[in-house]
């Protein structure tokens, strides 16, 4: 029983090349072409060591020009380009938890926005020491809001969060002077430190990438996770299905495309409207389908269910099924391709955000005060599209897993104390999970993230790497693309633990989860800096002792860079598939994937070649347990 | 610590090296030819049968599948290693048992140890594993803290039901507490040594192989069916050695938790393996480990309460009082009234009470319960009146025979020492049949009569309501009838069978007549039995309905795709395995035997019972071989498509006096034969009843009437 019920890349690939015959067809671009056009890379880009930082160059180093002409080394260059490259990534996230904390802070009985998880609301203003007894609910939500807004920019202090981390963690950043200040100021300080005649020292600079970083993950991405759920729900197990197939054909499709479920809430909540179930029937449709591609997407399948209809290198196919009546998106990882794209369909390209201005689309903005009624216009030109569809450009491949998600911190709790005994457990711990863990049930756990990257067949890193783990008894937790790359084969479905190792299968049988978990969007990657924390204290051993690695096998954007410097910097090893552009430089590789042990406890690991990066990771994991006697 | 995987490795090694051990004896003694068969089994060494299709017959295979066993054990830590570890460990125990019984066949005889069970206390436990009698198994390994300790557990467990198999000293901590242990009473000492343990691994996947249909080899179909299925866990006491956390291994590999209160080199497992180190919780931390519920009916007397009580038989010297319908009048009868004539929870005594009379004593009894409720019929009342038998066997220390005025009732003398009276006997009625028949009873009412005069009189009257009901049930013939039940009860353990029961059908476990099918259908009109209708007629001799077809595909979700209700060579109906007898064809006299689920010895067709029924069960269509109720026997509806009971050749003697009566009558009806029961060949006509020339002779002795029959193949 090899998988034989998870759907193979062959299909996949035959699906894809069935929508690029449609492409052809209509004349359109696509990325597969503009890889093409684009190879070969730029050798000093690729390595890191082409310096444009400032007019007297552009720089690039090689055995015959050692030094820019400014004097900077190789070292320096490859080390600036990397930290700025984590500031973009970090200011990113963090942007997009401030868009969420502003959401909050505007939230109330009266408009679209409300409190819809007061309970987490409350346990974070204890948390934050605010005030709750007696207030009311929006009150408190204000107060909340407010001081995490003044996390982006406060003088003194570090961030509020890392006190969720334990202690000993707290520690190391201290000792090793990488607790995260005000996210702003990390950034800012970034882009100090790269400027023209700062930094070029590279330890000083990967250093500041950790902090960078983990101003993000401790920081920005923490706050948009849990402002999100406080406005939209924690995210808890439910059904849903994922791939292409999701698409109907005799419906209004509308592909929500992004990051901030702001814009995509609104836009699920007003399709339940009647009265825009009635257009869209009046208008010949059986109803109104919404979908996801990207982190959008996992947003909103974590909190309703929503199909997943693929993650960032499907973003094109969407459109190519001739099914798509709009496109709406908000912010982050939207191919500006799209614009062109639609005009050889009737497809409706619709940007929202002032961060995302891209030409060929049309600009419906969307904020707190005008969401619902914005939503609705959305979805009315979308419905009014349907009769603009040519039949003849329609074909949505049939391929389509079930899936369930959402498991939040929260939610991974709630279903392991499912497996706890009254008689001698307590509820709302890590410690199943650590006692099957111990006993050698389940081998350890991957935390798997990250995009894709048109270097790597689309998801191909992703499926083939989780599949071995699975079948070693490693549990798999995800976010992003990564989490859509499992679900859109069928590695999401809680059948699918049939195809695991038998300790692994028994666990998901008996807590009946699937085998592969997901956790949420990318900034939900701050989730599992929460699940390591607490499988650390519940365990009693650091992070860096646990037998968890983090790995992004087909990682593409300054966010995953931005991440991988938390996710380390929180103690997990952290694989690569694709390397960051530090080629160029010994030193700098050296910090990364190896003196930076010596700081945090972990370090990046780079392959490309994926057998043998999985064999790493299988290999890394025995020997956190046999350090622990386990 | 030592890792939990070594542990399982390494105790693994050691039970096979034991095997290894026995095997070398035994081959040296009995040589490599001389034949292992374990006793009255179909499925011999079932746990090596099962896991790996090794079949075992004589000694030299035992070496073969040692190397099968070998195989298994792998030095790797996974989980998958560990659960071949974990069941090679049963294989290789069930290995050097099997020994034993290569040097006698019954190396228990005289001992207090139960050893291998047969495959008739298998299906014996069909029944009450399906109705939740039997909500679990616990097995017990080794010493408990203290005697008190062990005793109170195997009585809370036994108290709720819950069957309970004990290894090692724990026995002998029963037996110094003087607890009553045997297959009846549901405490059965296993065997001294941590290997006796495979006994039970065999128990268990002959409950697949039978019930669930699992066919041997299958190891995926096994693990599935035991974990779903089987309410098992496993209660270990410390100091746990190697080989029995190996065991260990393959319980949890099974899906039985096991519940240990050592700590030392002890890993815990959620749902798996769990740590609990007061003993005294034991009970709640398993029950909760193994999502096993118990459904609690509040009896207010001052007895234990369980099913497991159901076997246990008063003997004269423990009896304090009798009460037999032979020698002095009773009765035990339900009647259906208006809800204004009864007084919910009313218990009456009228006449003296157990206390006033000497021990020893034989009593009186009339026992008439009144109930009522919107949704009653007269037509429940048997039902609820047979149910009598178990509700007040369960009760510790009183025993139940019979029913209506034929009953016999004992109860000892410490359940009179613990207060109990003939107020509680009613309070045991009362509480069942609420609780039990809720949805229809809203108020009951229960008298108990023990004196003389009112039982004489209420006796005639009981008897002319008997004669009514049994006119009644004489007018009950399928054609009478415009619909059949289903009754899909056992799919708990035997998915794919449906029982198709008719008013001269009932079920074959015995237990469900067609108005027990129409009561449970009214009681609960989506559980297990459900209408079907018979207006599509296919063949009416063979019992072939459109309908039935319909349903037997529904209900089988289908595995099967139609049946017959009269004809064994036509698309018999199927068997889940739980049967009370099993008829298969004699080719040489174109006869059937049957063979009831308590005759261990040889029919006429050169197989045991246990054989007999390996060929059906599980949902299976054998033509030529059907499982069914005693009652069918008598029933004119039997084998009626090859002719009815005049094909009946051999039934053990034992039987024929069970059915004697109504078959005689049947007989005579049809074919105006009379005592044909007589002419039906038994073990003690015979001098090897396993000879069909032996059993030729006998018919043309007394002129069988299957010899004037025309031949069936």
């Amino acid at each position: 029983m090899s998988w034989e019920g998870v759907i193979p890349s062959e299909e996949v690939i035959a699906a894809t090349e069935e929508l690029l015959k449609t492409a052809e067809k209509v004349g359109a671009d696509t990325w597969q072409q503009r890889v093409r056009n684009q190879t070969p890379h730029c050798g000093f880009g690729e390595s890191g060591t082409c310096c444009r930082i400032c007019s007297m160059g552009p720089c690039r180093i090689s055995k015959k020009a050692p030094r820019g002409i400014c004097g900077c080394d190789v070292h320096g260059i490859v080390a600036r380009n990397y930290l700025r490259f984590t500031a973009g990534g970090a200011a990113t996230h963090s942007d997009h938890g401030r868009s969420i904390a502003h959401t909050l802070y505007k939230a109330s009985p009266e408009s679209d926005y409300k409190v819809k998880d007061e309970e987490k609301l409350l346990r974070i203003a204890k948390e934050w020491e605010i005030e709750t007894e007696g207030r009311d609910i929006y009150d408190v939500a204000h107060d909340v809001a407010l001081a995490g807004l003044n996390e982006y920019g406060k003088p003194f202090g570090t961030q509020r969060f890392l006190k969720r981390a334990p202690l000993l963690r707290q520690q190391i950043w201290e000792s090793q002077d990488i607790s995260p200040r005000a996210i702003d100021r990390e950034v800012s300080q970034s882009m100090h430190m790269t400027h023209m005649g700062c930094s070029s020292d590279p330890e000083a600079l990967v250093r500041q990438a950790l902090r960078a970083g983990l101003s993000d993950g401790w920081g920005g991405s923490m706050m948009g996770t849990e402002f999100s759920d406080i406005l939209f729900g924690t995210p808890r197990p439910v059904d849903t299905e994922a791939n292409i197939g999701v698409m109907e054909e005799d419906m209004v499709n509308i592909i929500v495309h992004g990051h901030d479920p702001s814009l995509s809430e609104m836009i699920v909540f007003y399709a339940n409207d009647p009265e825009m179930i009635a257009l869209a029937k009046e208008q010949g449709a059986k109803g109104i389908n919404i979908a996801g591609v990207c982190c959008t997407s996992n947003e909103v399948a974590m909190r309703h269910g929503i199909p997943m209809a693929g993650n960032f290198l499907a973003q094109e196919n969407v459109v190519l099924t001739g099914a798509c009546e709009a496109i709406v998106v908000d912010v982050q990882c939207i191919f500006p391709a799209l614009g062109p794209l639609s005009k050889c369909f009737h497809t409706k390209f619709i940007t929202t955000s002032h961060i995302a201005k891209i030409p060929d689309s049309e600009f419906i903005e969307f904020d707190e005060a005008n969401a619902g009624e914005n939503a609705k216009k959305i979805l009315r030109l979308a419905i009014m599209n349907f009769k603009n569809r040519d039949p003849e450009l329609v074909n949505i491949p049939k391929q389509k897993s079930k899936a369930t998600v959402g498991y939040s911190v929260e939610a991974i709790k709630k279903c392991l104390d499912g497996v706890t005994n009254s008689h001698v457990d307590e509820l709302g711990t890590m410690k199943p999970l650590v006692d099957a863990v111990k006993s050698g049930v389940i081998r350890g756990a991957v935390a798997m993230v990250g995009c894709n990257n048109p270097k790597i067949r689309p998801d191909s890193f992703h499926v083939d790497l989780m599949k071995r783990l699975l079948e070693n008894d490693i549990l798999v937790v995800v976010s992003g693309c990564s989490a859509q790359a499992a679900a859109k084969v069928g590695l999401m479905d809680k059948e699918a633990a049939k195809y695991c190792g038998e300790g692994l299968k028994r666990v998901c049988r008996l807590v009946d989860i699937p085998p592969v978990l997901h956790m949420g969007s990318c900034v939900d990657i701050s989730r599992m800096m929460v699940l390591a924390s607490d499988i650390a204290k519940d365990w009693g051993i650091e992070i860096s002792e646990i037998p968890l690695v983090g790995c992004a096998p087909e990682w593409m954007s300054e966010k995953a860079v931005s991440i991988g410097n938390y996710v380390v910097a929180t103690g997990i090893d952290t694989f690569l598939g694709v390397d960051p552009y530090t080629k160029g430089s010994e030193q700098v590789r050296g910090f990364l994937q190896s003196g930076i042990k010596d700081w945090v406890g972990a370090n990046f690991i780079v392959n490309n070649d994926i057998d043998m990066l999985t064999t790493m990771m299988i290999e890394h994991i025995e020997e956190k347990r046999e350090a622990l006697g386990i | 610590m030592k890792k939990l995987f070594d542990r399982v490795l390494d105790g693994a090694s050691e039970m096979m090296i034991r095997a290894e051990r026995s095997i070398d004896e035994i081959e040296a003694k009995f040589g490599p030819d001389t034949p292992v068969q374990l006793p009255e089994t179909a499925y011999n060494c079932a746990v090596n049968l099962a896991y790996k299709a090794t079949r075992i017959s004589k000694v030299s295979d035992l070496r073969d599948a040692l190397e099968v066993i070998q195989d298994m054990i792998k030095r790797r830590q996974s989980t998958d290693a560990i659960f071949n570890a974990g069941i090679a460990t049963a294989m290789s125990a069930e290995l050097i048992e099997v020994c034993k019984y290569i040097e006698t066949p019954t190396p228990y005889e005289g001992t207090k140890y139960h050893g291998h069970f047969s495959d008739a206390e298998v299906r014996e436990l069909g029944v009450p594993l399906v109705t939740g009698d039997i909500p679990g198994f616990v097995v017990l390994i080794d010493e408990a803290p203290t005697d008190e300790q062990a005793a109170e557990l195997i009585k809370g467990y036994q108290s709720r039901g819950i069957f309970v198999f004990l290894i090692g000293r724990i026995i002998d901590q029963a037996e110094r507490m003087g607890i009553n242990m045997g297959f009846p009473v549901r405490v059965v000492a296993v065997g001294q040594d941590i290997w006796t343990v495979s006994h039970i691994i065999s128990f268990c996947d002959r409950a697949a192989m039978i019930f669930g249909a699992i066919e041997p080899g299958d190891w995926d179909g096994f693990q599935e069916y035991t974990f779903v299925r089987l309410r098992a866990f496993v209660n270990a006491f410390k100091p746990v050695r190697d080989m029995t956390v190996a065991c260990g291994g393959g319980a949890i590999a099974l899906g039985f938790p096991v519940i240990t209160n050592d700590t030392e080199n002890m890993w815990r497992v959620p749902k798996s393996l769990i740590i609990q180190e007061n003993v005294d919780d034991f009970i709640e931390t398993s029950l909760e480990a193994r999502d096993i519920k118990i459904k609690v009916t509040n009896i207010d007397i001052p007895l234990a309460y369980s099913s497991a009580f159901e076997g246990e038989i008063v003997r004269k010297k423990d009896m304090q009082v009798d009460f037999d319908t032979s020698k002095v009048d009773g009765f035990e009868l339900v009647r259906s009234r208006d809800l204004s004539e009864v007084e919910d929870h009313k218990i009456e005594v009228v006449g003296p009470d157990i206390d006033e009379v000497e021990v020893g004593s034989v009593m009186n009894l009339g026992v008439l319960v009144e109930v009522a409720g919107k949704g009653l019929q007269a037509d429940f009342e048997p039902v609820f009146e047979r149910k009598f038998h178990e509700f007040i066997n369960k009760a510790e220390g009183i025993m139940h025979t019979g029913q209506r005025d034929i009953i016999r009732v004992r109860i000892n003398k410490d359940a009179f020492e613990k207060g109990f009276r003939m107020k509680h006997y009613g309070e045991i009625l009362y509480a069942k049949v609420k609780s039990e028949y809720e949805k229809v009873v809203d108020k009951c009412q229960v008298t108990i009569y023990t004196d003389a005069e009112k039982c004489k009189e209420l006796r005639a009257a009981a008897n002319e309501i008997y004669d009514k009901r049994d006119e009644r049930l004489a007018n009950l013939t399928d054609e009478s009838v415009d619909k059949f039940y289903t009754c899909i009860l056992c799919q708990a353990f035997s998915p794919s069978h449906v029982c198709i029961v008719t008013p001269e059908r009932l079920g074959l476990c015995g237990a469900v007549s067609w108005l027990d099918a129409k009561a449970t259908n009214e009681l609960d009109p989506t559980g297990p039995c459900q209408i079907v209708t018979k207006e599509h007629p296919i063949n009416e001799n063979l019992g072939a309905y459109e309908d039935v077809n319909e349903a037997v595909r529904e209900y089988s979700h289908g595995a099967l795709e139609q049946v017959t209700l009269y004809s064994i060579l036509e698309d018999p109906m199927t068997s889940c395995g739980c049967f009370e007898c099993i008829c298969g064809i004699e080719p040489m006299t174109s006869g059937f035997a049957i063979v009831n689920r308590e005759h261990t010895g040889m029919t006429p067709l050169g197989m045991t019972f246990s054989e007999m029924a390996s060929m059906t069960g599980g949902g299976v269509q054998t033509p030529g071989y059907m499982g069914h109720g005693k009652h069918f026997i008598a029933s004119k509806k039997f084998l009626k498509a090859e002719g009815g009971s005049a094909r009946i050749v051999w039934m053990p003697k034992a039987l024929k006096e069970v059915v004697r009566t109504k078959l005689d009558k049947t007989a005579q009806e049809l074919y105006g034969i009379e005592n044909f029961t007589d002419m039906i060949a038994d073990e003690t006509v015979m001098n090897d009843p396993g000879d069909p020339g032996e059993l030729m002779e006998y018919l043309a002795g007394v002129g069988h009437p299957v010899l004037e029959m025309e031949p069936l193949l």
